[in-house]
């Protein structure tokens, strides 16, 4: 996704607001909507809704704040999710993130300058039994050890945008 | 009695009540005298059930038996009420607990545990310097009283705080210190980035209706405007003499709509002529302009916009010790809306504000003109047209700003100067000015007029908080 021209964050802002415009308790999936385009909700989105729909700005700002869905600060292309949670941990969760840390280069919770990476970390993806977990824009990889998880972000990294 | 109001029959510690279905039980106590603590309720606002200190055991005519909020639980029929049971003494005594070590030092909690035989913390002590416990009572009385809806909740989990949207401080916000009021706990969080008070200014002259002043005039220029084309006279003489470089003024967009531009030019600045009753968000630009370079900026506002130019200045310069904003405020007894004016316009006097070439306020009258008609109507007819918060604004001779100007105390076609700093006061001798007579009194009155009503809409919410307050201290003592 990269880097869009502000005119152009803009204008898909107002174009998916215009979708929502007139209807009632819809702030939330708009929101969503935003994210799923923009992979992050900034601030002139907030400052639109509220222009726009009359929303008060610390009610929207409430909202994002609240869903792990939503994210005040960019997000890159792929969100790589390691599960900490306790099965992941003891079958060697940590190992896993300090080698996503290193092959990535940020610390969890941060995104790589190119947008391309977001690295969280999550308590328990439901799937234990495949312990360690790690969860990359939806689809799951499972049985990890350092190694593995190296060659899945290399792929991913060489991966044309 | 109408039909659609049930009475119901229920029982509060063994004594028979009658009341409307529906009234939360707390309430129905008070009536009967007894007393139940509360921490995030206070009458008027809509209750929210957090704290769960108001709880009660009830028994429902069914013969359920179980601990409720009696803050938000309707009274219904048949139902039999303990409010100091054994079982409640208990939860409420955990709840204490539970609180005590999120704010240890929050003297109002001290107390109400003490009531409880809870002295010390018992439990583990995060951050003893924590003050909030996320009752919402700010929130909602921002929200549903003021209106204005400065500070909400944010984050979640041990995350979770009240604050204002990205920590920062707040336009939205008018200063009323209605918040900071409602807390429980006295509670720094909510005054961070909104009410915290703006440094007041230094000047020869106090008067609490006036604000700090150092001189007060009445003045023309040759410009045409209601204001007598003072403020428009001051930012064109500022703008020549580089007292600065750029203002931050309000312009009429498409209609009668308006917007806060940057104006840097005299023809900018006259493009932007004329008074529009609107609050408009001015930080944004000014921040604009200082990540641009700026630092010799003006504005002019509403009072509430001169507190917010104001403080932000006051945050600001701590960054940039540089930055000098000269503030010029309007006299301001309440701003309008525009959806809201455009409707009761049309509706009062037929107009469309949109073709408006010219409106004011003079003598108590709202003046449109359009197509050189002057269509008027009273300005209390369009009372639903005030903007949210105003009715609880005490502010009305802009006391923050280093120059006021408005049209009550002069004579026709003139304005009123307030110089209350010394920028203010050099401003205003730099640019060519004709000189009346002020009359005083007019303000004084109309700004004590103003103080008043807030204080007067204030009253019922104050009257609820201290009688909470009072049952606290009356078993206690208390810190207020
Ligand atoms: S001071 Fe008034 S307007 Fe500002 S946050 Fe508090 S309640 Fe809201
Ligand atoms: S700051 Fe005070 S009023 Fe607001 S949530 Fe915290 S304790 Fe309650
Ligand atoms: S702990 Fe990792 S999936 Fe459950
Ligand atoms: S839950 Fe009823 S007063 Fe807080």
């Amino acid at each position: 996704m990269g880097m869009m021209p502000k005119e152009d964050v803009e204008a898909k802002i107002d174009m998916i607001i215009d979708k929502y415009a007139g209807k009632s308790g819809v702030l939330i999936q708009l929101l969503l909507e935003i994210q799923r385009e923009l992979n992050w909700v900034p601030r002139e989105a907030i400052k639109r809704i509220n222009e726009r729909l009359g929303i008060p700005e610390s009610e929207i700002y409430r909202v994002v704040s609240f869903y792990t869905a939503m994210s005040l600060t960019p997000r890159g292309k792929y969100l790589v999710r390691v599960c900490t949670g306790t099965a992941c941990y003891i079958r060697g969760a940590q190992r896993v993130l300090t080698a996503a840390e290193k092959a990535i280069g940020v610390k969890a919770g941060e995104t790589t300058d190119d947008l391309k990476f977001t690295l969280q970390t999550v308590n328990c993806l439901g799937c234990c039994a495949l312990g360690p977990v790690v969860e990359i824009n939806g689809k799951y990889y499972g049985l990890l050890t350092p190694k593995t998880l190296e060659n899945i972000i290399s792929n991913l990294r060489g991966e044309s945008s | 009695m109408e039909a659609n109001i049930k009475e119901v029959n229920l029982t509060i510690n063994g004594v028979h009540v009658k009341a409307q279905k529906g009234t939360p039980i707390l309430e129905v106590a008070r009536q009967i005298g007894v007393e139940i603590p509360t921490l995030c309720y206070i009458k008027g606002l809509s209750p929210y059930g957090s704290c769960r200190i108001c709880s009660v055991e009830i028994t429902t005519a069914s013969g359920r038996k179980r601990i409720v909020t009696s803050c938000n639980y309707p009274a219904e029929e048949g139902l039999v009420v303990e409010t100091d049971s054994e079982r409640v003494v208990k939860v409420r005594r955990n709840l204490l607990r539970l609180l005590l070590a999120r704010c240890p030092k929050v003297t109002r909690l001290k107390n109400l545990a003490s009531l409880y035989g809870l002295n010390e913390p018992d439990l583990w002590v995060e951050n003893d310097s924590e003050d909030c416990i996320l009752c919402g009572l700010c929130v909602r009385v921002c929200n549903e009283l003021i209106r204005v809806s400065a500070i909400n909740f944010a984050n979640r989990g041990i995350k979770r705080t009240v604050t204002t949207p990205y920590d920062e401080f707040s336009e939205d916000c008018i200063g009323c210190g209605a918040c900071a009021m409602i807390c429980p706990t006295g509670s720094k969080k909510v005054r961070t980035n909104n009410y915290s008070v703006v440094r007041p200014l230094a000047a020869p002259q106090k008067d609490e209706k006036l604000g700090a002043y150092i001189d007060i005039l009445s003045a023309k220029s040759s410009i045409e405007g209601q204001d007598g084309g003072v403020v428009t006279a001051l930012l064109l003489s500022g703008l020549k003499n580089g007292m600065f470089n750029k203002a931050v003024v309000v312009k009429r967009k498409s209609g009668y709509r308006a917007e806060a531009v940057i104006a840097s030019t005299p023809e900018e600045i006259m493009e932007a002529r004329g008074t529009k009753y609107f609050r408009i968000k001015i930080v944004p630009k000014i921040k604009e302009l200082i990540s641009k370079g700026e630092r010799k900026i003006a504005v002019v506002g509403t009072p509430c916009q001169v507190r917010a130019a104001r403080k932000i200045q006051q945050i600001l310069q701590q960054e940039h010790p540089d930055l000098d904003i000269t503030i010029i405020g309007l006299f301001c007894f309440e701003s309008f809306e525009y959806e809201k004016l455009k409707a009761e316009t049309a509706r009062i006097m037929g107009v469309n504000l949109d073709d408006a070439e010219k409106t004011q306020i003079k003598r108590g009258k709202f003046i449109v003109s359009i197509n050189g008609h002057e269509y008027s109507c009273k300005v209390k007819e369009l009372d639903h047209a005030i903007s949210n918060g105003c009715p609880y604004c005490s502010d009305f001779p802009a006391f923050f700003a280093d120059v006021s100007v408005g049209a009550v105390g002069s004579p026709d076609g003139y304005s009123t100067v307030i110089l209350r700093t010394d920028k203010g006061k050099k401003l205003v001798e730099n640019t060519c000015l004709e000189y009346g007579r002020v009359n005083v009194e007019e303000i004084t009155k109309l700004s004590s007029f103003k103080k008043n009503r807030a204080k007067e809409n204030f009253e019922p919410l104050i009257r609820e908080i201290q009688a909470v307050r009072l049952k606290i201290r009356g078993a206690v003592g208390d810190d207020a």
